[in-house]
């Protein structure tokens, strides 16, 4: 597989969560890539954007979140970027999954879930935007 | 997402199909929690056309779970897509929710 790359936009609102999708497809089929993989990495990326939404943006303005995806011979890159409150998921402490119903808490759910998908995850703060850059290894069997 | 609802012999069956996200969560907790409050004690989700979930739909499950303990009675959950199933796992929710293969499992075991 070459080394190309597949990017996209989308605003700041969670109805663009069906673009997202939308958007995956189109990129998972253009690249032969499993239907598991488009699973995990819309996963992924459901939660970081859905936080973005939820806590990032402290005025009413529109927002562009950009996404971009580089597949390799033996992995993928995912970096999405914002213009949203400085947010770094890698201090952010994971939440104690091993529990009963009536202990058990959801904060921070989405990004356990996140970083259990990926195989690496690196945050930069860039100006003012939050760069974070992904990767998620291709298998054999998935490529 | 729609929701199919149904009741059979006094429980309440949610057939979900689509995409369970933060979009569509909403709405389904809307509708279980109607249920709960008018008094339904025993319900199935039925995830056999469901294709997608992120944490905002486990949210609603887990939130529901809790609900209608309170309340005495239980929620079973079935017919799981092996990827959804994996994101149960992922967040541990597989160890204390009732998950269970068939719509027969679910409803034998009220």
């Amino acid at each position: 597989m070459a080394k190309k790359m597949y990017s996209f936009e989308l605003k700041s609102s969670l109805s663009e969560l069906d673009q997202l999708c939308q958007n995956l497809e189109t990129f998972g089929k253009k690249f032969g890539l499993s239907k598991k993989l488009i699973f995990e990495i819309n996963l992924a990326l459901d939660e970081l954007f859905t936080n973005i939404i939820s806590y990032g943006f402290k005025d009413d303005k529109e927002h562009v979140i950009k996404v971009t995806l580089t597949p390799s011979n033996n992995e993928l890159c995912l970096c999405i970027e914002d213009d949203g409150q400085p947010f770094n998921p890698i201090d952010f402490e994971t939440p104690d999954v091993s529990c009963s119903v009536e202990e058990c808490k959801i904060g921070g759910l989405g990004i356990h879930i996140m970083k259990k998908l990926m195989d690496e995850v690196c945050y930069e703060r860039c100006g003012d935007k939050n760069v974070l850059n992904l990767k998620k290894k291709i298998g054999k069997d998935e490529s | 997402m729609e929701i199919i609802e149904e009741k059979q012999s006094g429980i309440n069956i949610f057939r979900l199909n689509g995409r369970l996200d933060s979009n569509t969560s909403q709405g389904f907790e809307q509708k279980l929690f109607q249920a709960i409050s008018d008094g339904s004690k025993c319900m199935v989700v039925d995830f056999k056309d469901l294709d997608y979930i992120s944490s905002a739909g486990l949210r609603v499950i887990l939130k529901a779970t809790k609900a209608i303990k309170r309340e005495d009675g239980s929620i079973m959950l079935c017919a799981m897509q092996d990827y959804v199933k994996e994101v149960f796992e992922i967040a541990g929710f597989d160890t204390f929710l009732p998950i269970v293969a068939t719509m027969d499992d679910a409803l034998k075991s009220f």
